[in-house]
This record gives C-alpha cells, structure tokens and sequence, in this order.
C-alpha cells in the first residue's frame, strides 16, 4: 500500500500539470486604457492556458451602461476568446469579462478603452460606484498609520534626539511598529476596497478577479504598488534601528516614508484633476507630510515622553511647539492654496459636497490651531521661565492629538470627495467669430 | 518586464534550502558550538526576515487574482514575523518564551494559507497536488518548532523542523510545470498551457 500511495505521489509530481494555477489574461485587443482612433471591429482576450467560454464571457458597455457587444465566440486556439462589436461612436468604454479556467475557478476582470476619447481608468469604469463609507473609514485608518509612522520618526530624530529610557524606547518603538504595520495592512485593505467596486463581483467570484488592470493602469493601484514596497522597507529598517540600537537606521525610514507619502498625492485629486500641475501635487504632499509630524509628533509627547520620561518632558515640549509652529505655517499655507485651487468660487464651500466637507474641516483645524496657540503662546513662555509643569498639560496634549486625529477623518473624506467642477475657460470672441 | 513565476518559486525554494541545511547543521552540532562564532546565529533568522521582505514584491506584482495576492501578503508578513522574533530572541531584545511560538505560528498560518489559496482537490493536477503538499507539510510540520520551543536541547524536534524546510524547499523547486524536477516526461502526457 505504501509503494503504491509513493508511486502515486511521484507519478502526479512527474505529469505535467494540467494548470499550474488559474488562467491569466495576459493581452488584450483594445489593450487596457488604449485610446482607439476608430471602432474596434471585435474585443479579443488571449489567456496563458486553455479557457472555456461562459455564456456573454465579455460584455462592452458605453460610459452610460448600454450593452454594446455581441454573442461572445470561441476560437481554434483555446487560449482566445471573442467577442464583436458593431460601429461604435466616441466615447468611453467598459468591459467587464469571465471565463472559465482550466482548473474550474471563474476568472473575471475589467479594462475600458476610448474610441477617439480618454479612457478612463477601471475604478472609474461604468458600474464602479466610487469610495463608500467603509473606504473613508480605511482611508483614515491610512492617514493614522502615517501619522504615527512618519510623525514618530519625525519627533524622535528631529525634536528629541537625546537617548530614551527602556520603557519610553520600547514604547516608541511600539507606536512605530503600529503605525508601520498598519501603513502596509489598511493600504492592503483600501486597494482590495477599491478593487472590489471596480469589479463589482460577490465575493466567492471576488477571489478569483484579475486585479492586474487597477495594480498597474491606476494611478491608486500604482500608488499601491510603490507604498506597499515602500513601508515593508520602512518597517524593515525600524525594525532594524530597534534590534541593534542605533538611531541610523531610522533616517533613511523618515526619508522613505516622507517620499512614499507622496503616492497618496501622485494618485490623488492633485494629481488627476483639471487644474493640476506639479505645484499642486507638491502642496498635497506638503499639507501630508506636515500634518502627519505634527499629529504623530503630538502622539509621541503625549503618550510616550509625558508618562515614561518625566525629565525630558519640559525640553521635548519647547522643542515640538518651535517644530509645530513651522509645520502649522507649511499646513496653512498648502491648504489654503489647494482650496483656493479646487473651489474657485466661493459659494462652493457651501453650495458642494466637497465644500461643506471642506468647511466642516476647516472648522477643526481652527479648533486645533486655537488650541496649539494656547499652549504656544501661554505655556511655552511660563515653561521657559521654569514655571512649574501645568498638571492638565497632558490631558491638553492628548486633547489636541484627538483633534488632530479628528481632522484626518475630515482629510480621508474630503480626498475620497469629487470637487466641483472646473469653470471651462471661454475661448477669446474674436476665435469663436 | 517580471520574471516568470517558475523563477520566482526557485527563488525562493534556494531561500528554503539554505534555511534547512543551516537549521540542520545546528541541530546536528548543537546550539553550544553552532553559536560560537556569534553570526551564526543570527544567520538562519536573518535569511528568514530577508525572504519575509523579498515576497512582498511578489504579492504586489502578481496580482491576476485577488486569493493570490492575499496569500503572498500572507507569507511575507509572517516569514518577517517569525525572523523577527527569532533575531529578537537571539540578540537579547526579547525574552519571553512566547516569542518562540512565532516560527509554529508563522507556519501554521502559511499552511493554511496554502491550502485555502488551493481549491482544487489533490490529484486535479500536479500544482495542486503540491499546494495541497506544502500546506500540509508546513501545517504539520509547525508541530517540530512548537515541541522545541519547550525542549530546547532535543535534537529530534530541531531535526525535524530542519527537515520540513527542506521538504517545503524541494516541493517549492516542483511547483512550476516546467520545473527541472519532475518535468515533462513526453510531449504526449497532455495539452501544454504555457
């Protein structure tokens, strides 16, 4: 029995697999995003292996949904599927096809093409429904990673670079490793998020979805890619600063999670809205980065510094409020620019969703800044004359990261908001003439 | 522009290798003299913590199914996990012997992430009959990290935790059907996909 159950068992290692894993789409005609100077006569997918075609394996729809492709066909070569198309007019278009792999899991996925027209990218393709709740809660979740990541480094090398006790070392390193952890596992969960209402599948068909087309031909999917390697090395050198105790290692991590922070700009509306440019992009990352020192800086004071090390409490206070008042000036200044770019006119802050988001966070950050006044103008002068530590002064303190936290809220769902339209620019009367 | 996923499992079965034959020749020394010279021990949970961070590229650059990408995420968070608790316990950083279930649970969870990654039954075909493998192999093989992690000095458990790499570097060199390994053996055995 037992030389039977080997002979088995090297038998099926020896034949070759019938598939090795699922079928892969690996080209498409109209490729994925290509902008066609006319109508395509048919849409064909070519697959690494064999595939059996399902009944309608590929539908194409317009930007509004209707039903433009025919009876999908097969073809000689197994690997191929099609699917005709009559005479389409510009636009946008979506397609949305499965099939039937060789292993017995249905494989789905989406592209668009244009016809004389962008296409759009597949989170904005027909029947994708944009962010949802759940995807503004995630998006937080995001900025407070980030926050404690990149703020934390930040107070750590730049405010209080005199070494920690054990039990204020671990701690920080503990509100590090959080942060860099949840960097990589929400910027996970948005992606599958977004991937999942680009796809708009259940979830057992879910699991076997192409993602490919949003990893690669978004600008969120890229963005993706690029954060995701970007904090795996994050967390790498953290981990690294912690095990040989030494600070080195954690500038290069501030270095690379500043400049990863910017995928969430590069893939934002600053990036992809009209009106945008380089500046507008440099503003984002800008008002991020600065807002994510200042609330992650205010973390580790609060809860690392005040509680575990009482001697470098008066010292690490000065400090961050002297670092807090520069970043509260690069916060204001990229934040006024930006809403003064995406809400031309006035009346939009409370005529437009994004606006009245943008109002409720404007609101917060006064709030904030009031309260980073009060310690900035009453009790950074008291300290400095040696007064004693205020008692209420790390409740303050917590009070004011809760803020902070607060307006990151107000951030993820202002970003996941559409702004108003741009105002057209009319052309000069005497070219219309 | 990405390299074929055959190259990719190699890759990675080289990681497995050197990580059981370094594991094997501790558990064949001791852990007295194979820690004499004090890079050695940090050598196996270094190589460990390195793979951990090579599979995220992995996870982010083949993604033509969600399972799949979930899964690589899965190995690359707790290969780091375990190399670094283990590099942890060896520079002294860490002290509970809590810590020394990271390695079980690290491959407890790649072993069911294996097996439900692979919904296929065992003999649908080769790579499913080696998913199915691996996910075993790995799921029960955490029992030799785990019994160890009490019995430090036993060279039965440490052998055999060796040895469970070295069976999961093997099955990884097999996983592709154009491995070297266990190749096609005739054009005739069935309809190339590749």
């Amino acid at each position: 029995m037992k030389r039977v159950l080997l002979a088995a068992a090297l038998l099926a290692l020896a034949l070759p697999a019938a598939a090795s894993a699922h079928a892969t789409l690996v080209r498409s005609t109209p490729a994925i995003q290509e902008r066609l100077s006319g109508s395509p006569a048919f849409v064909r997918l070519r697959f690494d292996q064999s595939v059996k075609v399902l009944p309608n394996a590929i539908r194409v729809y317009t930007a509004r949904g209707r039903l433009v492709s025919g009876e999908t066909l097969t073809s000689p070569d197994k690997r191929m599927v099609d699917a005709r198309l009559g005479q389409l007019p510009r636009g946008a278009y979506t397609v949305r096809w499965s099939a039937l792999s060789a292993d017995g899991h249905v494989i789905s996925g989406i592209f668009t093409f244009g016809v004389r027209h962008r296409a759009p990218p597949a989170t904005e393709a027909f029947g994708a429904s944009g962010p949802t709740t759940e995807e503004h809660v995630v998006r937080w979740l995001y900025f407070l990673a980030l926050a404690l990541l990149t703020g934390g480094l930040g107070f750590r090398l730049l405010v209080l670079r005199s070494p920690l006790g054990p039990a204020a070392e671990r701690r920080f390193y503990r509100v590090l490793g959080i942060g860099a952890v949840g960097a990589i596992e929400v910027g996970i969960l948005a992606f599958l998020l977004r991937a999942g209402d680009a796809l708009q599948l259940p979830f057992g068909r879910f699991l076997y979805g192409d993602l490919a087309p949003i990893a690669g031909g978004t600008r969120f999917g890229i963005a993706f890619v690029a954060m995701t390697l970007g904090f795996a090395l994050v967390s790498a050198l953290v981990f690294l600063a912690w095990l040989t105790d030494r600070t080195w290692p954690l500038w290069p991590a501030l270095a690379l999670s500043l400049a990863f922070a910017s995928g969430l700009s590069l893939s934002g509306h600053s990036a992809a809205d009209a009106g945008s440019s380089w500046v507008s992009q440099l503003a984002d990352w800008a008002h991020l980065a600065a807002a994510s020192l200042w609330v992650g800086g205010l973390v580790q004071l609060a809860f690392v510094v005040w509680p575990l090390e009482p001697e470098l409490r008066r010292r690490a206070f000065l400090r961050f409020s002297r670092f807090a008042t520069g970043l509260i000036v690069v916060i204001l200044s990229a934040g006024i620019y930006l809403s003064v770019l995406r809400l031309p006119r006035l009346d939009d802050l409370w005529t437009e969703r994004y606006g009245q988001v943008l109002l409720v966070k404007l609101a917060l950050v006064s709030l904030a800044l009031l309260w980073g006044a009060a310690h900035h103008f009453l009790v950074r002068p008291a300290l400095e004359r040696g007064a004693p530590l205020f008692a209420r002064l790390p409740r303050s303190l917590a009070g004011e990261s809760a803020v902070g936290m607060a307006i990151l809220l107000a951030a993820a769902v202002l970003v996941d908001s559409k702004p108003p339209a741009q105002p057209v620019p009319q052309p000069p009367l005497a070219q219309q003439r | 522009m990405e390299p074929p996923a055959e190259h990719v499992h190699w890759l990675f079965a080289t990681g497995f290798l050197l990580l059981g034959l370094c594991l094997l020749a501790r558990a064949l020394v001791g852990e007295e003299i194979w820690s004499r010279r004090p890079w050695r021990a940090y050598l196996w949970p270094a190589l460990l913590f390195g793979l951990g961070v090579l599979m995220w590229p992995v996870m982010v650059f083949y993604t033509n199914s969600t399972i799949h990408m979930v899964a690589h995420g899965a190995w690359a968070q707790t290969m780091m996990l375990a190399g670094a608790a283990e590099l942890g316990l060896v520079r002294g950083k860490l002290h509970h012997t809590a810590w020394r279930l990271a390695m079980p649970l690290a491959l407890a969870v790649s072993g069911t992430a294996l097996l439900i990654h692979e919904q296929n039954g065992w003999l649908f075909a080769r790579a499913a009959f080696l998913h199915h493998a691996l996910g075993w192999t790995a799921l029960i093989g955490a029992i030799f990290p785990l019994v160890g992690a009490f019995r430090r000095r036993s060279p039965v458990w440490s052998s055999g935790f060796a040895l469970t790499l070295v069976v999961i570097s093997v099955l990884l060199y097999s996983d592709r059907d154009v491995a070297p390994v266990f190749g096609h053996l005739s054009p005739f055995a069935g309809e190339p996909h590749r």
